[in-house]
């Protein structure tokens, strides 16, 4: 039954050919400091990337990209995706080599899951379509040989805003907020990014030696506008955490408190204050910090090895009172 | 009921019937105030297993000869609330081992030297899932294999996870675990292995990796669109387990026996090491959908993609 999906889908993939809707350049608005595609949009799976890194390295990287060929954004993370709770959500993934996008967290059907093996892999174009449930932080990400090409960096967040589309509100009657950061934790093993090859005996163990926030290491993360918190006094900033590392990592924002608010899309019964916040692979976790009087703070996240007693590495960002 | 039926009984067998034998344990109908006196005999011992891409690996096994576990496990343990418990344990290995399980009170707490064999006793205790293991050897133990499920259902056999607690029209037990060759073969050749080296590269739900947790239906989690099923997950690796849903949210119900107040659907529960999370699966819509670690490495045999902690659920 299911390869007589793949086969019809995968027809209509090739009739699709490369092109699908045209994608305007990514917008930044409202109180967010990272760039996003407004759905319907189109991605581009590329495997020619490149990551600079603080210490003066290049690692090769795989992505979707927000054009076609190198006209588009070619960095790691893969472009933010946006839509309102509610609506009819379309996607649609060009490709010339057979990759997926896995919808994470949207419970979308067996169809537009993006699993090679329940539902298929896209070679040409696929338009994934679901509708956006519930207001909140998402993720995406290939899921052909998935240990490979997630790593490799085929991953970005989806935010479904409210049903009204507010950008200061982050659902339905829920928590409002002034500004909007989006740490995405991020490892890389930069053995694995050698050469083109799938898989094999070479990825049984991960042994991430870069690690990141937003695709940045090191000085990269200090100086990112996309990652170091700036606001006034008082102001409500939401910080969408996103586990696209295979590693857990703790959530620290220095000293300050914060509020967790909600979780893998869904906002808490019992919303807590902390100080700190462990996100573990493929979860999310919303937190909404105040930004005290005046100062500037080290925020971070310490990665944990899965056998979870060590730390294996800490990126850090500063939080500044404007 | 055959082995391969651990735990995924639906209400009608637990509740309908007067009589109800699982795992060759007889579980008294519902009302009937007498706990049942149960035993089981289990052997720890060396043995090879042929993992998924037909490597055989020496591992060490609680090994029950009626079979009892789920899946490719060797042993587990299903008793209700209350019953007078008995576990015999038989040691074929070559060092101490002592049979544990954190969270409840055996009634010794003396070793078992090798070629020896003893007793344990203890009252089953709340509702909820366990994990037994021996708790002299440390991490080795359950990186080695040395450990199994333990579930207790409530006194009556309710489909309750807990008295009072959500109640459920199917239950799923997954064992999670996994291994690093290196350290199995050290253990083999009697070597010294130090754990904080371990780096495992296959991993197990049940025993089994993916593509045979699909022909296996303690691991196939057949469900209707509608029911509420529970999963509980017992993480007897040396690792943590992130457990991602796809096509679904779930309830977490319990970690470790306590009650999770903040009540939140999750589509990705964080396993620590040892710990037990019990879970309600509402099922919300048809279709199958793929069950696994987000450790994405975790989802592979030697780093060979998808040949590992994957199991599918499928709803009609």
């Amino acid at each position: 039954m299911f390869n007589k999906f793949q086969e019809i889908y995968i027809m209509s993939a090739h009739r699709g050919g490369g092109g699908g809707t045209a994608t305007p350049p990514p917008t930044t608005t409202g109180g967010r400091a990272f760039t996003f595609l407004r759905a319907p949009t189109t991605v581009t799976a590329q495997m020619n990337g490149s990551a600079a890194l603080a210490d003066g390295a290049s690692i090769s990287t795989w992505y979707f990209s927000n054009g076609g060929g190198f006209n588009g954004d070619r960095t790691v993370p893969s472009p933010v995706i946006e839509a309102n709770q509610g609506e009819q959500v379309a996607i649609t993934l060009s490709s010339m080599m057979p990759h997926t996008i896995h919808l994470h967290g949207l419970d979308v059907d067996q169809q537009n899951d993006g699993v090679p093996a329940t539902s298929f892999e896209v070679t040409g174009s696929y338009t994934y379509r679901f509708t956006a449930t519930h207001a909140g932080t998402f993720m995406y990400h290939c899921h052909v040989d998935t240990n490979k090409h997630m790593e490799m960096g085929m991953f970005g967040t989806i935010i479904i805003r409210p049903s009204n589309g507010s950008t200061t509100q982050a659902w339905d009657n829920g928590s409002v907020f002034d500004k909007e950061y989006l740490w995405q934790l991020t490892t890389h093993d930069s053995t694995w990014h050698s050469g083109m090859g799938g898989g094999g005996s070479n990825l049984a163990r991960y042994r991430p030696d870069y690690f990141m926030i937003n695709g940045k290491d090191g000085a990269n993360t200090i100086t990112d506008s996309a990652t170091a918190i700036t606001a006034s006094a008082g102001q409500k900033v939401l910080v969408r955490i996103v586990g696209t590392s295979y590693m857990p990592g703790i959530i620290r924002m220095g000293s300050l408190p914060f509020e967790v608010i909600a979780s893998d899309g869904r906002p808490l019964v019992q919303p807590y204050i902390t100080t700190e916040q462990m996100c573990a692979a493929g979860e999310r976790y919303d937190i909404l910090l105040t930004m005290p009087s005046s100062g500037q703070y080290t925020g971070g996240i310490e990665y944990r090895n899965i056998r979870n007693t060590d730390a294996l590495g800490t990126v850090t960002t500063t939080i500044t009172v404007a | 009921m055959r082995r391969r039926d651990f735990l995924k009984a639906g209400g009608a067998g637990l509740v309908g019937s007067t009589v109800f034998s699982i795992s060759g344990l007889t579980m008294l109908s519902p009302g009937n105030a007498n706990a049942a006196t149960v035993s089981f005999n289990l052997t720890a011992e060396g043995t090879y297993k042929t993992l998924v891409d037909g490597v055989s690996v020496y591992v060490w096994q609680f090994i029950d000869t009626n079979s009892t576990g789920p899946g490719a496990l060797t042993s587990g343990l299903v008793v209700k609330e209350g019953d007078a418990v008995s576990v015999t344990v038989n040691n074929n290995l070559d060092r101490n081992i002592r049979f544990s399980i954190p969270g409840v009170s055996m009634s010794s707490t003396r070793t078992i030297s090798p070629g020896s064999s003893r007793t344990y006793s203890f009252t089953a205790p709340a509702a909820g899932s366990y994990l037994y293991t021996d708790n002299v050897n440390g991490e080795l133990s359950r990186a080695m294999g040395l450990a199994g499920p333990m579930v207790v259902m409530t006194t009556n056999g309710s489909n309750n996870l807990y008295s009072g607690g959500p109640v459920f029209d199917r239950q799923y037990t997954l064992f999670m675990s996994e291994l690093d060759d290196r350290l199995n073969a050290a253990v083999q050749a009697g070597g010294s292995y130090n754990m904080a080296n371990y780096e495992p590269n296959y991993y197990f739900a049940n025993g089994l990796s993916y593509p045979d947790t699909k022909s296996n239906s303690d691991t196939l989690i057949a469900m209707s669109v509608g029911e509420d099923v529970a999963i509980r997950f017992i993480n007897g690796g040396a690792i943590t387990y992130p457990m991602h849903f796809h096509g679904y949210h779930v309830n977490v119900a319990s970690r470790n026996r306590i009650i999770e107040k903040n009540v939140i659907e999750k589509d990705t529960v964080q396993v620590e090491r040892g710990e037990c999370v019990d879970v309600i699966l509402p099922v919300a819509q048809a279709g199958t959908y793929p069950l696994h670690t987000h450790y994405v490495p975790g989802v592979s045999a030697n780093g060979v993609y998808a040949k590992g902690g994957l199991v599918l659920m499928s709803a009609a």
